[in-house]
């Protein structure tokens, strides 16, 4: 029976010598390091920023009211990317990914949003740079990708589903358009009692998803021809555009 | 003439530890490699020249890793003395080029013998043909057409392509491997067509983008009178000139005299790698005297190596070496360090056994 505590604060006291086998076939073990108010423009939450045994990588989770001990918690997963979440890339979706998300969670009672250091799925800024790099030259091709690492997130999901349960949540409603993220949460020990749609709202700046139809190679080509990719581990839907694309991959 | 097969079902170009590291794994798997290495040896910059009797490590100065299955290869190589832990005794507080061999979970060796003996027992019941360099790549029905000549003992195998080199003999090969630095495959990738795919195509640019760092080399021997530092390895910390210093006779059981082996820092080697051989050289032993005592800057003999691509910077390394397949049982892959996460040998050694595994489970088209 795990003792729920009755503040985010007790966590990080719990947590001072945390040791476990770990999660998933990376063992992957968390400790929760530092809890703050964060008020932004969403609304008001609690940062919890945590430690990891794997990497120098300080996942964060963005916590909306009493979640501890909590069921059913409305929860996002969102993968960093430097160039979406901060500059406002058109790259990508991941700022809208982003902000319907802490919006969604921001008008609730509770929610949790994990905000994974994992900047271009795990590949890094400098290699998602220079596949951004080949995809202006025309070159967005399989063995490339492979090279680059596009790589299966197994262990994204072993990270994610520690920090659930260091917050001792015991049951998610995880707002994804992507039924294979709720599989390998499961399969790492999260319950997930629930799935939540995930749509971006229509702006000038997605309207290709409605208008156009996506290359070859799954990826949506913007107004400036460039590949709209999908970095999240989530099909894009936009509302009133249907279908998601086929991610091709 | 060469002595070597007119044509060959898979032939593996660079004997460094990537290509014999696949070779073997290749083999494992029921495949009979031919592996081709211009130089006078298997290893590459695994490297050991002996001097006065005694082996020094040119290339790399010790093998480390996180992985398991390479420590245990390297535990598995016997009749040597590995010395576990090797450097201990680490002197300054520059970066070392391999920053990794030194964090919690490292593994790290060095070989009594030189650590040649490595790349050496990687090589035990290989087809392995030194001294032969293949100069193009061109694609056949049948394979791949690779263009060769035998290499002059005093030739430096290090050296860009030779153009003067004429046709030299030829070998078909069904399946290419190249386990060579990012800059020594690329002129080879140049003279194949691009695929449907632009696979080829892609691969060339991303190799363009990656470079490598050089590395100017000193090995200085000392007289008798000479005083032994008592540091394994030094990482100076203001030196615009050397980047490590390597007690290497600190490695070896009956060391006669002091040897050190000086690797320049990666800007300046890249400044200087086309000057004079006695200019860099020179330059070098100075610093050392600046740096370690007057007496530094006297050995009684030097040797100098100029290695044009000493090793992937990190954060350049790409995770997965590449496959191509040209379609008619044709394909062509990429193994070397910069095809592994974590650069350095341990990657170099991974990158040959995973193209090696993909090889035998994606089946040609």
């Amino acid at each position: 029976m795990i003792t729920v505590p009755g503040t985010l604060e007790e966590l990080v006291e719990r947590d001072r010598d945390h040791e476990c086998d770990g999660v998933g076939a990376a063992a992957v073990c968390v400790r929760v390091s530092a809890v703050a108010d964060l008020p932004s423009r969403f609304g008001d939450f609690r940062i919890v920023a945590f430690w990891n045994n794997r990497d120098s990588k300080e996942h964060i989770a963005i916590v909306r009211g009493d979640i501890l001990g909590g069921g059913d918690v409305p929860a996002r997963l969102h993968s960093e990317c430097l160039t979406g979440d901060a500059l406002g890339s058109m790259r990508c979706d991941c700022r809208d990914q982003l902000e319907v998300a802490l919006t969604a969670i921001g008008r609730q009672e509770r929610g949790l949003l994990l905000y994974l250091r994992q900047e271009g799925r795990g590949i890094g800024l400098l290699n998602k740079i220079r596949a951004y790099a080949l995809q202006d030259q025309g070159l967005d091709t399989v063995e490339a990708n492979l090279a680059l690492g596009f790589r299966d997130d197994e262990r994204d999901y072993a990270i994610a589903a520690h920090m659930i349960g260091s917050l001792t949540v015991r049951s998610i409603r995880l707002m994804t358009n992507n039924p294979r993220k709720i599989q390998q949460l499961e399969q790492n020990g999260v319950r997930v009692s629930g799935r939540l749609p995930h749509a971006i709202p229509p702006n000038p700046y997605n309207r290709f998803y409605l208008e156009t139809k996506a290359n070859r190679s799954g990826h949506w080509i913007d107004f400036s021809g460039k590949p709209h990719l999908p970095e999240q581990d989530d099909p894009v839907v936009v509302d009133g555009s249907g279908v998601p694309p086929d991610q091709g991959r | 003439m060469s002595g070597l097969p007119r044509a060959a079902d898979i032939v593996v170009i660079g004997a460094g530890v990537a290509g014999l590291a696949c070779a073997r794994s290749l083999r494992a798997a029921g495949r009979s490699p031919l592996i081709l290495e211009r130089a006078r040896g298997v290893g590459g910059r695994c490297a050991t020249r002996r001097v006065h009797e005694q082996p020094v490590d040119h290339g790399l100065a010790f093998l480390h890793t996180h992985l398991p299955e390479v420590a245990a290869d390297i535990e598995g190589i016997g009749g040597v003395t590995l010395l576990e832990g090797w450097p201990r005794r680490v002197e300054g507080s520059g970066t070392p080029c391999q920053p990794r061999a030194f964090l919690p979970g490292a593994r790290r060796f060095a070989i009594s013998e030189g650590l040649s003996a490595w790349p050496k027992s990687l090589a035990r019941g290989l087809d392995v043909r030194c001294g032969v360099r293949v100069n193009r790549l061109r694609p056949d029905p049948e394979g791949f057409r690779l263009e060769f000549h035998l290499t002059d003992p005093a030739e430096d195998t290090e050296a860009p392509l030779a153009s003067a080199a004429g046709p030299g003999e030829e070998l078909l090969a069904r399946e290419v491997v190249l386990a060579l630095p990012g800059g020594q495959a690329l002129p080879l990738l140049e003279g194949l067509p691009d695929n449907a795919e632009q696979d080829l195509r892609a691969a060339r640019t991303l190799l363009g983008m990656l470079g490598s760092a050089s590395c100017l080399t000193v090995l200085a021997g000392y007289p008798a009178r000479a005083p032994r530092p008592d540091w394994e390895i030094c990482y100076p910390e203001d030196s615009p000139v050397l980047q490590t210093i390597v007690h290497d006779s600190s490695k070896r059981k009956d060391a006669r005299s002091l040897i050190l082996v000086l690797q320049a820092q990666p800007c300046w080697s890249r400044r200087e790698r086309e000057s004079a051989r006695e200019s860099w050289a020179g330059a070098m032993i100075q610093e050392v005297g600046r740096l370690l005592g007057s007496w530094a800057a006297q050995p009684a003999w030097t040797q100098a190596h100029r290695w044009r691509y000493a090793r992937t910077d990190p954060g350049n390394e790409l995770s997965g070496p590449m496959l191509f397949d040209l379609g008619g049982g044709r394909r062509l892959g990429l193994a070397g360090e910069v095809f592994h996460p974590g650069s350095g040998v341990e990657a170099a050694w991974m990158s040959g056994v995973r193209l090696s595994r993909r090889m035998a489970t994606e089946a040609a088209a």
